[in-house]
């Protein structure tokens, strides 16, 4: 008969224990995300359909209305403008929109072409080598990116870099292209200095999908591949109809992240050309961060990252359809 | 006899295979390292090398003098940076794993009115860039008068809400019983959480805290924004603004670069079994 009721007591008293840690959890966290990710997130968007700079005064909410007035559809509308003529301001979006697709559709093809067959090769050697050969390639990600910038900039330096001392040495004459600083130099109608951001962020990027794809060519056990040769199966057979196959997911994952964060690159462009030579590398978030804090237009560089969001958000879209599919078989 | 051939054919193209990795592998290792090792063989050479044309490759007079230059400079109290960075990458480390593994073990554990709705907006924030909320959270800051104050790097950045995901993952698979044995031993919910919850999701929080500082210690924009006075910068900032300064003297920026990269390029380098661990099971960028 005793249990009985200490039981019924306890239950109760340990509900109320829950509710009250859940009280004490939850409630904060509720009101800090309240403030710091939904205020901002929604006040994101608002501000694209203002002209607004934060020295100006403004009207009495978050300084909206009076100096910075509503601007309704326009920024979005002005972004619609392709017109040769149209504002510098319109034009660099366009430049940092087509610039911005260019770079992650150059750098996702060139990072699987490097890290694929790099991890193969690393998967392949005695295992203790494995972990230094994957420290050597790895060890760049780990680098602040401002110092990956500063770096390749002692390389690609017009007349102090490595790249055009190693040039002059195999021709023999003096070298002096100036690989970040020339908008005249273009490779097959892409810009020099694109190019050179390109080879710096692919350095310091291809170090994740290396250590991801290796990890996956380890889960891939032995003997299906040992299978495939006793059935006489060439490496490059092997590669083709059983590792390719069975990392298709791993890529397909790998390569949504590749995209999106390259959609979002900053740090290296900004260190190395701050956006030129004539707006060849400038960037999306390079032209919102300029647009925002240099020159105090912060509806405009709301209504550009908008865009951002939309383009990153529809991959995101992408890659959840693309996943589905490969799961289904 | 035929078995003998059939392993002994396998084992020799495995080897042949091997020494061909080899022979691809450790050139293309030794051009991976190749802008670390010019950019210390650089920091070592004197002001007069540096400026030949042709750049020599290995410094023909080894010099400290460029990293005593750097040292005595009273522009660039490196002490000080490096304490910025400590601070704000400590403190976000140790609140955000806090934050990640209270949340993400409510969310694995308990049932509560609008959890769902929450859920998903915190895995909505997942998806958006923080390019977005940038501009309204500097702008916040500047209502707050957090500009140019470390507390600017901590305050807003206490949620991770890919950590309560990720951390949600993992408390999922603390057994029921565990938790309700403690309860019936009448621990309170905090003390659960505290000796059990943490205890359980121990190797969690050590590979996504080295990914946490990681990302702190290395960023950039973010502190661009915010932190524009020179004493509250941190390391990557004071970098920068050293290099555009000297841009002229590329045998000082080197050496600047040297001493801002390699200390912690040595730390990661040591713990990067975990950081590795972390990037392979999240894919978190």
């Amino acid at each position: 008969m005793t249990p009985l009721p200490r039981l019924s007591r306890r239950t109760p008293s340990r509900d109320s224990a829950k509710h009250t840690f859940l009280g004490f959890t939850v409630t904060p966290l509720v009101l800090y995300m309240a403030f710091w990710t939904l205020f901002p997130m929604v006040w994101g968007f608002v501000l694209a359909f203002f002209d607004y700079s934060a020295r100006r005064a403004g009207g009495p909410i978050l300084g909206l209305g009076g100096d910075n007035p509503s601007v309704g559809l326009q920024n979005f509308q002005d972004m619609l403008n392709t017109a040769p003529d149209a504002p510098l301001i319109v034009r660099q979006f366009h430049i940092s929109l087509k610039t911005t697709l260019l770079f992650a559709v150059l750098v996702l093809p060139l990072n699987l072409a490097i890290t694929l067959p790099l991890a193969v090769l690393i998967d392949s050697v005695h295992d203790r080598l494995k972990g230094v050969f994957r420290t050597f390639f790895f060890l760049p990600v780990l680098a602040p990116s401002v110092g990956v910038a500063i770096m390749w900039g002692y390389i690609y330096h017009p007349q102090r870099g490595l790249l055009n001392g190693i040039l002059g040495q195999l021709s023999g004459r003096l070298i002096g292209v100036s690989w970040t600083g020339d908008e005249s130099l273009m490779i097959l109608g892409i810009p020099l200095a694109l190019l050179a951001v390109i080879v710096a962020y692919l350095w310091q990027d291809m170090g994740y999908n290396l250590v991801i794809f290796i990890a996956a060519l380890q889960s891939i056990p032995e003997s299906i591949r040992d299978a495939a040769r006793i059935d006489g199966a060439g490496p490059w057979q092997l590669f083709r109809h059983i590792t390719l196959p069975l990392l298709k997911p791993t890529i397909l994952l790998a390569s949504v992240f590749t995209m999106i964060s390259s959609f979002q690159v900053f740090d290296i462009i900004q260190v190395l050309t701050q956006g030129g030579p004539n707006d060849q590398t400038r960037v999306m978030v390079i032209d919102i961060y300029n647009n925002a804090f240099r020159f105090q237009r912060m509806g405009w560089a709301s209504a550009v990252s908008i865009v951002l969001f939309l383009v990153v958000f529809s991959i995101s879209l992408a890659q959840n359809r693309l996943l589905q599919t490969e799961w289904e078989y | 006899m035929r078995n003998a051939a059939m392993t002994k054919r396998p084992a020799r193209a495995r080897n042949m295979r091997r020494w061909l990795a080899y022979a691809i592998l450790i050139p293309a290792s030794l051009i991976a390292a190749l802008p670390f090792v010019w950019m210390v063989f650089g920091s070592f050479k004197t002001g007069r090398e540096i400026r030949q044309v042709p750049p020599t490759f290995f410094p023909e007079q080894f010099t400290l003098d460029n990293y005593q230059t750097i040292l005595s400079d009273k522009d660039l109290p490196l002490g000080l940076f490096y304490r910025n960075s400590a601070v704000i990458a400590l403190a976000n480390v140790a609140q955000v794993l806090f934050t990640s593994s209270l949340f993400g073990y409510i969310f694995a554990k308990f049932e509560f009115r609008g959890k769902r709705v929450l859920f998903w907006f915190i895995l909505a924030t997942i998806m958006l860039p923080s390019q977005v909320r940038m501009i309204p959270g500097y702008l916040i800051l500047a209502g707050l008068g957090l500009l140019n104050n470390l507390a600017g790097m901590i305050v807003p950045a206490a949620v991770d809400a890919f950590g309560i995901f990720l951390f949600r993952q993992f408390a999922l698979s603390i057994p029921n019983e565990l938790i309700d044995a403690a309860r019936v031993d009448g621990a309170s919910e905090f003390r659960i959480y505290r000796s059990i919850v943490l205890q359980q999701l121990g190797p969690a929080l050590a590979t996504f805290g080295m990914l946490t500082f990681m990302f702190n210690w290395n960023a950039y924009l973010w502190p661009l924004i915010v932190l524009t006075e020179q004493d509250v910068r941190t390391l990557p900032i004071i970098l920068t603004w050293y290099s555009n300064q000297h841009a002229n003297q590329i045998h000082l920026t080197m050496a600047a670069s040297v001493m801002v990269i390699a200390p912690v390029l040595l730390v990661f380098m040591l713990t990067q079994r975990w950081i590795v661990k972390g990037i392979t099971l999240t894919g978190i960028k």
